[in-house]
């Protein structure tokens, strides 16, 4: 049984509230420049006053999109070219080495050439966006689609499947815990990117919010920010749960 | 053989087709310069030692960020691992943190340190803490309980507990971490200077491409791609060896 | 029982005297290793075969040349008057791993389904299918359960049912029972004897066990040596149907088992003789 009110819960809420409230204390007393360290109660303040106000909600939607975007880009051709190296010797040794050499690099490295090719705009976001997130879920793809047991591709040549009835109904699948583990890497990536890319060129959204709030030193401001990033970043993740739940229901269950 | 020809296949077909059409003209991007000027950049990089600078300051700020990663990491992560109800209780804390880009941090560390080796190697510091801290709770409480019986009962104090018993016995695990960590620094460190601060080799990349000099911009890129390379290839060699002394214990 | 007298397996006419499935001088390597060597099988409509050998004797090898998943080096391999060239639907294989056999992904009711979805059975018309195998292998109560939820000898019936629903002529069996415990196992040993006897399939079975090999079995063949031939090939002459306790009692039941252990100690032996063959 869970109990409501577990003891252990009650004192990692009193843990984060008392490191909240030493903040608040240490502020109050100008023991620590308020510059840096707004008291907490003002950066909820403003946060309070943006949403009451709803000036937070562009900024939210628009880093929210960008990051879905190119998260969805990096999740479709990452998955597809698993796919492919994973099930075939041939696009594994025609891919690997190119595919090895790009992925130490740096995916804000990129910036510099999107820039070139895209200009400073959403597109080239995107593009760096996806980029960057591409290398968890591709190679946990390859993992997957390269680790289907045996025995059940065995079945698959008895039973006469073509190679796309053999990816759809066995080798997707059976690849499926791996990919969905790798898509939640990519995501949190995908977020870092966006808010790389939106400092980086002043693209509208939070991370620009934040950027643009130490610039004119309005550090509760940039406080707010932070919160809202951590929210997306928790939530983005517990949807991704979410959906891993949903999926791989069956890897659960046990009698 | 049959792999790597077939392997070099993409890169090389590329860069010929690459080279072949700017030279006759059909591809008139000033983007793409050509591989031979990109040779050329790097090499007069190269020799009046501009990149070999840059790539210090880099590693050097990468370095010295996973260092402080290292020591807070390990500290903390070995108490809340030898005490289970601390890591209950500060748990949640820390994974309200973990999710937040360190690079949403650079803002602060800039008002903080101002430009410069201090805001680099925090905002890296942060990053790299998360892996290191983990495994090391982990790595802490695998320790067989035996272990830490036996420190008990020869009374050895905290330190000497720490130093003989608890850390040998988890380094081995603590060693994924740092590598996982090892690699993030590098990353992180180039990062903050595309974006924010005035040294290195990723500020010298972005300024390659607002100064469109851009044959030095490949170079620089193809010049990270092998450093990023170069250090998964140490990490995953080297970083394998100190852990075998210990496995004699 | 109304769905599958539709299927043309349940009236195909039984016992014509010429062999359903004759190998001959099959020989497969890996490599520089040879696995088989001229092995010579032959085996008529609706026969139980048993193969024994021990461990490493290139068993399943055989099994998965009959399935087409491996190619003959040399000779030939005939079912039903054509080559074997490759997996067909025809020839329906049972792995010993069940866990790693079944889509873990789908419930029972899926797995068996993927067997009919392979032969572009009307969507109308599989749940009908699925009911009667469901019933026939005694799932009925599990069939919108997980792999995962089911026991051993369960997820092994699930295995079966998929293999009954593509509608094979041969069923190859690669030591199915090994992993389960003794009670489900003698279960399962005769629900598969009165299912192939039910659909006249043709079997190809195999065991290191060699008691299941005599009371399942029509003919044992004995695989051994290294590379592995067929180096006995026996007839069973035991009552049909087949009981536990009488048939295991029975007097040449026990001299079958005899004779085959001797054989295979014999074979194993490092003083044994040289066989002719590979002289």
């Amino acid at each position: 049984m869970r109990r409501l009110f577990d003891p252990i819960k009650l004192a990692a809420l009193g843990f984060a509230l008392l490191l909240l409230a030493a903040w608040q204390l240490l502020a109050d007393a100008h023991l620590i420049s308020p510059i840096f360290f707004p008291s907490p109660l003002r950066a909820f303040a403003v946060l309070q006053q943006r949403v009451a106000d709803g000036s937070l909600w562009l900024p939210l939607a628009a880093t929210s999109l960008r990051m879905t975007v190119g998260w969805l880009l990096a999740s479709v051709i990452g998955i597809a070219l698993g796919a492919a190296i994973g099930s075939s010797r041939l696009a594994r040794n025609l891919l690997d080495p190119t595919l090895e050499f790009i992925r130490p690099l740096p995916a804000s490295a990129v910036i510099p050439v999107a820039i070139l090719f895209l200009g400073l705009s959403n597109k080239m976001s995107i593009a760096v966006i996806a980029f960057g997130a591409i290398w968890p879920v591709l190679l946990a793809s390859v993992h997957g689609f390269s680790s289907v047991p045996l025995e059940l591709t065995n079945v698959s040549q008895v039973l006469g499947f073509g190679r796309w009835d053999f990816l759809r109904k066995i080798a997707f699948p059976s690849a499926l815990p791996d990919i969905v583990a790798g898509l939640r890497v990519s995501l949190a990536i995908a977020l870092i990117l966006t808010v790389v890319t939106e400092m980086q060129s002043s693209l509208p959204g939070l991370g620009w919010d934040i950027f643009s709030a130490q610039r004119f030193y309005r550090s509760a401001d940039l406080y707010a920010g932070l919160i809202m990033l951590a929210l997306l970043g928790f939530a983005a993740n517990h949807l991704i749960l979410l959906l891993e739940w949903r999926v791989l229901r069956w890897r659960d269950l046990r009698t | 053989m049959r792999r790597l020809l077939l392997g070099a296949i993409i890169p090389v077909s590329s860069l010929v087709a690459w080279e072949t059409s700017s030279r006759t003209g059909l591809l008139t991007l000033e983007s793409l310069s050509r591989p031979s000027d990109i040779v050329v950049a790097g090499y007069v990089a190269l020799r009046d030692g501009s990149l070999l600078l840059a790539t210090l300051q880099t590693c050097e700020t990468a370095l010295f960020g996973l260092a402080i990663a290292t020591v807070i990491g390990i500290a903390v992560g070995t108490i809340l691992g030898l005490v289970p109800t601390a890591e209950r209780v500060a748990g949640p804390t820390v994974e309200a943190l973990r999710p937040i880009p360190a690079i949403a941090f650079m803002p602060l560390a800039l008002m903080m340190f101002g430009f410069g080796v201090g805001l680099e190697a925090s905002v890296v510091a942060y990053a790299c803490v998360w892996p290191i801290l983990i495994v090391t709770i982990a790595a802490v409480r695998a320790i067989e309980g035996r272990l830490i019986e036996v420190a008990a009962v020869l009374e050895l104090p905290l330190w000497k507990r720490m130093t003989k018993i608890v850390l040998p016995a988890a380094f081995e695990r603590i060693n994924i971490g740092l590598r996982v960590s090892a690699a993030i620094s590098l990353v992180v460190a180039v990062t903050v200077e595309i974006v924010l601060n005035p040294r290195g080799l990723g500020y010298n990349l972005i300024l390659a491409e607002q100064s469109l000099q851009i044959g030095l911009m490949w170079a620089l890129l193809v010049w990270l791609c092998l450093l990023g390379y170069v250090l998964n290839l140490v990490l995953s060699h080297v970083g394998r060896g100190p852990t075998a002394i210990w496995r004699p214990l | 029982m109304q769905a599958l007298r539709k299927n043309p397996v349940a009236v195909r006419p039984v016992g014509a005297d010429r062999p359903a499935l004759s190998i001959s001088n099959l020989s497969v390597r890996f490599g520089a290793r040879t696995i088989l060597e001229s092995i010579n099988l032959s085996a008529r409509k609706g026969e139980f075969v048993c193969i024994v050998g021990s461990s490493g004797s290139g068993k399943t090898t055989l099994l998965r040349v009959l399935a087409g998943l491996v190619r003959a080096d040399e000779g030939k391999v005939l079912f039903e008057g054509t080559e074997i060239s490759g997996p067909s639907r025809d020839r329906a294989i049972i792995f010993q791993d069940y866990s790693k056999a079944l889509l873990p992904w789908r419930t029972v009711r899926g797995n068996v389904a993927l067997s009919l979805e392979a032969r572009n059975v009307p969507a109308a018309e599989q749940e009908a299918i699925i009911a009667e195998l469901v019933a026939r292998m005694g799932l009925s109560h599990a069939k919108d359960q997980f792999p995962n939820q089911l026991s051993g000898g369960m997820q092994q019936r699930v295995q079966i049912a998929r293999c009954l629903a593509q509608d094979p002529k041969l069923l190859l069996m690669d030591e199915p029972f090994g992993a389960l415990d003794a009670m489900t196992r003698q279960t399962l040993q005769d629900e598969i004897l009165q299912l192939v006897a039910d659909k006249h399939i043709a079997t190809v079975f195999i065991t290191h066990d060699l008691e299941e090999a005599i009371y399942l079995g029509d003919r044992v063949v004995v695989l051994g040596g290294s590379p592995a031939s067929a180096v006995e090939s026996m007839e069973i002459d035991l009552p049909r149907p087949r009981n536990q306790l009488t048939t295991r009692e029975d007097s040449r039941f026990l001299a079958y088992r005899h004779r085959l252990f001797e054989f295979l100690v014999h074979e194993r032996s490092p003083l044994a003789p040289q066989r002719k063959g590979q002289d």
